[in-house]
């Protein structure tokens, strides 16, 4: 009897530990995530007190915040602003080198079925930490909160935003 | 065993072994985000741009607006600045989406091998293969050089032929199937000049088609749509109320004789006969006010059309013909249109519009026509005659013309092109006439190309890329430049643009001057491409109808041995064939057949018992078509599956045109027959003989009953009713036990804010289904093909409802009940209490949401729902890439298992209420507008707050008060959707 229980219940088992195991959310936020450059918040937002929205420009505008764009970078440190180009950004100030963009690996990623807009949470004055995290300590962004819509739903309850779910599910 | 793995051990490894295996599978790979490198100043990811251009799925040439995500176009629009369009487009406008996404389009340059076989070839290799023909054809002497092309606008048209004219060939042909020529031959003969008249159908009070489907493919099919609901809108005429009357002579209904009052049944290509009968009898009853003197001489050149031999060809009765004299000539602004290829037809519609004075109001020609575009028929045969007499060393077919595929049989183009020693095609999606050629070229689709079009004067219409190519395609007109500066040397020294892009803008420049709005400077080419062109009113002309034009009518006659005739009749979708590789126009069925993904043969009840078939049932359910005949023409024999259908003649086979490809990509080929191969060159109409043959076909249509059952779905009442204010009731089923409604067992909702509504006037829609194409588009519908419909399966949100008035309804009905149906949004929504997870619930603005990824599919929602509009996806959608990039990211794209249905396109209002909060201002009406009310040509659906009064919506219902109705409001649901009756004429049966 035991012969054939003890492997069953093995099999069951590390099926159950296998199916929990690929379960994990792949649109949960990642503490795990490395960037393909070691772009750090905390000397940009937390030192030089850069806002934001000086990057992130499209939070106000549009559902995405969007990361900015190459030449957002290039601004600053492809001038002679910074005491000429730290070596960290020349490939993409060099004359020399096609530009390329930046695959930079989300932190962030909510699901299809979740239609999140930055827009009107921006303008209702909700502070870019209070989902993200106080960002501007980071090196590496990590995320503070397990952005699940019990999350989103707190916030809104204490607001007084919709609970509509069709605003955010369709 | 006794050496090696007990069973234990193996056991303990695979386990261990599989767990460990697992482990590392566990954390997927991260997503990515992927900024631009130097972002465009005007795109805003996540904001859509706007870009206007022109359509270039048929000639009527609508202005269109394209919505642009990221980069790709994700969806059409109607360009309200166009007189054309005026914000609507066609369903085949909307599917122009799948024609630039194709999964079949061509990506390389292809070269056919010595064992027929395409093998992939490099760009140099394969215009040095071009330019090195096209030097030695001409060097070989003039003409040896043949272009067969579809109309392209008149700045790129104008560039072919400068093309041509460098290698020394004059053989450049603009080829359209479904073309002008008839109309313009007449109208030289009646008005002495070869323009095309412009039909204001809004202006008309009786309105008798002969043979012009001007609902569906005939002219401009948006405009006219508009036009006609217009025509039909309730409204005071002399002294009382009442609304355009309308006959329409064709074989079949269609959805054009499904609006008019009178179905004329006639025999294909005698509507020309009739026509002339109609203008005999209007002579001598003495209606032609406008003919003067001439009155009698007309009556006696039509001494042939008598109504009674013209009765006995065509199959209209005598009391018909002269019903429809009695209206023209009763009218104040009759207009009589004509249809299909006979110049007859117009010589009579002509005679009767000028002579009864609506030349100039209805009818007019506008001052500053454009030059014809398309070839006339005379000069496309004579090229491909020569090109089968061996006298063209090069054929280049090019933008969609498939010649192989539409020209007629007796042309024996097919035999002519692939004799030809050599052929090259250029266009997008690889067709029926790219078999034929050693050499193909991928070009830019219309939505990537610069261009223009001139579909009538005072209409100047730009047509812009509205992003960067899909595929590593060309512009075909750079090529043709390159190639003339190359190989005809001073031939091509007059040619002075650069490229395609480069010729639009000059000729934009000449037009700015021809305007005089040299002033505007730069400002001027901005303005043009923001607004899609130039849209003037062209001043009408006075014109004198030449009434010697009808010495001597003859129109075509159909003479038949056997009592047969095949009325071949082009599809609302599928059109001359271009649109059978979209797959929503091969799903959304035929609106007045409600078949797909297929050819039939539509055969009146007593036709089809003398041939020995019949309806076949399998239990309830009614076989669209199983049996099968075989239809013998003069050009061949093809077989059919038969749709048993009053709405044909007796004694007429009608078959759509559109199928029948051998080779058009994966949607469209092999997909039943090509009718234009059994057509002659000048007609729709062909004798033939049918037999049942023992093959059997199945049909597929999404349909239900064609019959009501006396349920109130599509709900009607007589012009005379609604001018006395008779209000006709409605029967509810089950009157005695159902409680006084509407009956409120809970608090009814409160809706302190937006309560979306939706009103419909079921008299304007026509069905014609350019709401159901743009919920597609914009809802990421998947499309399941012939099969998945055939398990009922079909997953569009709205959907056009089509009954048969049975024999006792048809007095006090019109000739078919049309009506679009959709989520009802209801208070009382059934599908909402039955739903186990709260997935289905009422939101606090009134709609019904769906929440996908609640759902868990327990399909109970579907079950309740009286009004059928809940779809289940039973499969996973696919989209062969690149389709994928047409989906809409603001909806989510639903996986298999999850219920899904009209939302009244809540992204839509998420956003704009988005916007209006941003900007601290209240909502205003119209800025929301749901995609179908959007594409509705016949602005059939109006969308708005019902909080508000002063919207658009509620006016609507306040304005129509007699014709309210809401859809089985037995079920006491009380739908968000009202509904406005549709208008019939009492004494309407001609």
């Amino acid at each position: 009897m035991n012969r054939i229980l003890i492997p069953v219940a093995l099999l069951l088992f590390l099926s159950g530990a296998a199916t929990v195991g690929f379960s994990e959310r792949p649109w949960a936020p990642r503490s795990d995530v490395e960037q393909p450059i070691p772009f750090s918040h905390r000397v940009h937002a937390g030192i030089n007190k850069i806002p934001c929205q000086y990057c992130h420009e499209y939070a106000r505008r549009s559902a995405t915040s969007g990361v900015p764009p190459v030449a957002r970078c290039v601004g600053c440190h492809g001038s002679g602003l910074l005491g000429g180009i730290k070596p960290i950004t020349q490939p993409w100030t060099d004359d020399h080198q096609p530009p390329f963009e930046i695959r930079w690996n989300r932190v962030y990623a909510l699901p299809d079925f979740v239609k999140f807009v930055h827009k009107p949470h921006i303008w209702a004055g909700v502070a870019c930490q209070e989902c993200h995290g106080p960002v501007e300590t980071m090196d590496r962004v990590v995320p503070v909160h397990e952005i699940n819509m019990g999350f989103c739903i707190n916030c809104h309850t204490k607001r007084g935003a919709t609970q509509d779910c069709f605003v955010c599910h369709h | 065993m006794s050496d090696g793995l007990s069973r234990r051990s193996f056991l303990k490894l695979a386990a261990t072994a599989g767990a460990a295996a697992a482990i590392p599978g566990c954390e997927p790979a991260a997503r990515k985000i992927i900024p631009y490198v130097v972002p465009d100043e005007n795109i805003i990811p996540g904001v859509p741009s706007y870009f206007a251009t022109t359509c270039g799925e048929c000639s009527a040439g609508c202005g269109i607006i394209a919505k642009v995500r990221e980069g790709r176009v994700i969806k059409l629009e109607g360009n309200p600045a166009d007189p054309i369009s005026q914000g609507a487009i066609c369903a085949r406008g909307q599917a122009a989406l799948q024609g630039v996404y194709n999964p079949d389009r061509l990506s390389k340059p292809k070269r056919r091998k010595a064992d027929g076989s395409l093998e992939e070839i490099g760009w140099d290799e394969a215009l040095k293969l071009f330019n090195d023909r096209l030097a030695a054809a001409a060097k070989a002497g003039k003409d040896r050089i043949a272009y067969i092309g579809a109309p392209q606008g008149p700045t790129l048209d104008r560039l072919t032929k400068l093309w041509a004219g460098a290698f020394g060939s004059s053989r450049v042909v603009f080829w359209e199937r479904i073309g002008t020529e008839p109309a313009r031959a007449a109208a030289d003969a009646c008005f002495g000049r070869r323009d095309l008249p412009i039909y204001q159908l809004d202006r008309a009070d009786v309105i008798v088609s002969f043979g012009a489907d001007f609902l569906e493919t005939w002219g401009s099919p948006v405009e006219q749509t508009r036009q006609y609901a217009d025509f039909r809108t309730p409204r005071m005429r002399r002294g009382g109320l009442s609304i355009g009357k309308a006959a329409y002579v064709s074989p079949r209904m269609g959805i054009t004789g499904a609006k008019c009052d009178a179905w004329v049944p006639a025999n294909p290509g005698t509507e020309g006969a009739v026509a002339l009968a109609v203008l005999n009898v209007m002579a001598g009853a003495g209606s032609l006010r406008h003919a003067g003197t001439a009155a009698s001489a007309i009556q006696a050149q039509l001494a042939a059309y008598d109504p009674e031999s013209v009765s006995r060809k065509s199959g209209v009765p005598v009391s018909q013909i002269k019903q429809m004299a009695d209206w023209l000539g009763q009218a104040e602004s009759p207009l009589a249109l004509p249809g299909g290829d006979d110049p007859q037809t117009y010589l009579a519609a002509y005679a009767i519009n000028a002579l009864t004075g609506s030349v100039g109001n209805a009818m007019v020609f506008l001052a500053g026509a454009p030059a014809e575009t398309a070839s006339r028929p005379q000069e496309t045969s004579a090229v491909v005659q020569a090109i089968g007499a061996g006298q063209v060393d090069v054929v280049v077919i090019a933008a969609g013309a498939n010649p192989i595929f539409t020209m007629p049989a007796s042309w024996g183009a097919a035999t002519a092109i692939g004799r030809a020693p050599f052929v090259v095609w250029f266009g997008d999606a690889p067709d029926d006439s790219a078999q034929a050629a050693q050499l193909l070229i991928p070009t830019h689709h219309h939505l990537e190309s610069w261009r223009d079009s001139a579909p009538r004067a005072g209409i100047y219409g730009l047509g812009q890329p509205v992003m960067q190519p899909v595929f590593p395609s060309r512009v075909l007109h750079d090529i043709l430049l390159e190639s003339a500066h190359l190989g005809a040397g001073e031939a091509a020294q007059s040619i002075t643009w650069e490229n395609a892009q480069d010729a639009v803008n000059a000729a934009w420049q000449e037009l700015q001057s021809k305007l005089g709005l040299d002033p505007m400077g730069a400002e001027f080419w901005n303005q043009m491409r923001r607004n899609g062109g130039s849209f003037e009113r062209a001043k009408a002309l006075n014109v004198a109808f030449n009434p010697d034009a009808l010495k001597g009518a003859t129109p075509a006659r159909v003479e038949s041995e056997s009592a047969l005739l095949l009325a071949a009749f082009p599809h609302p979708f599928l059109y001359d064939g271009r649109g059978a590789n979209k797959p929503w126009l091969q799903e959304i069925p035929e609106p007045s057949n409600q078949i797909v993904w297929d050819s039939w043969a539509e055969i009146h009840p007593e036709t089809a018992a003398q041939l020995g078939l019949q309806e076949h049932y399998k239990s309830t359910y009614l076989y669209a078509g199983i049996d099968v005949i075989e239809i013998a023409t003069p050009s061949g024999t093809l077989e059919l599956a038969v749709h048993i259908t009053p709405l044909v003649k007796p004694g007429v086979i009608a078959a759509p045109i559109g199928q029948g490809h051998t080779s058009y990509g994966r949607y469209a080929s092999g997909r039943g027959a090509n009718l234009w191969a059994f057509l002659p060159a000048g007609s729709r109409a062909v004798p033939v003989r049918a037999r049942k043959i023992e093959r059997q076909y199945k049909l597929v249509t999404p349909l239900g009953k064609s019959d009501m059952m006396g349920r109130s779905i599509v709900e009607v009442m007589s012009v005379e009713q609604l001018a006395n204010g008779i209000k006709p009731p409605i029967e509810l089923e089950e009157e005695e036990n159902t409680p006084k409604l509407p009956y409120e067992m809970y608090d009814a909702w409160q809706y302190t804010g937006h309560k979306w509504g939706m009103t419909i006037d079921v008299n304007a829609c026509t069905g014609c289904s350019a709401c159901v194409a743009a919920c597609y588009a914009e809802n990421n519908l998947p499309f399941g093909g012939k099969e998945e419909v055939d398990k009922g399966r079909v997953m569009s949100w709205i959907r056009i409802e089509r009954f048969i008035p049975s024999a006792d309804e048809a007095a006090a009905a019109p000739n078919l009940y049309i009506a679009p149906v959709l989520c009802q949004q209801c208070d009382h929504a059934p599908c909402e209490p039955v739903c186990p997870v709260f997935a289905s619930h009422h939101t606090p603005e009134g709609l019904n949401a769906q929440i996908y990824n609640r759902c868990v599919g327990t399909r109970f929602c579907e079950n309740n729902c009286p009004y059928k509009v809940r779809r289940f996806n039973w499969y996973p959608a696919e989209w062969p890439e690149p389709l994928n990039l047409q989906l809409n990211p603001d909806v989510t794209v639903r996986g298999p298992g999850v219920m899904e249905k009209c939302t009244f396109c809540i992204q839509r209002i998420t956003n704009a209420e988005i916007d209006a909060r941003t900007e601290g201002r209240q909502l205003v009406d119209g800025e929301i507008i749901t995609a179908c009310a959007q594409a509705c040509p016949a602005r059939a659906i109006s969308f708005g707050d019902l909080n508000d009064a002063n919207s658009a919506m509620v006016k609507r219902r306040i304005d129509n008060p007699g014709r309210t109705y809401t859809m089985l409001p037995e079920f006491n649901a009380l739908p968000a959707i009202t509904y406005l009756r549709s208008l019939y004429w009492e004494k309407g049966k001609a």
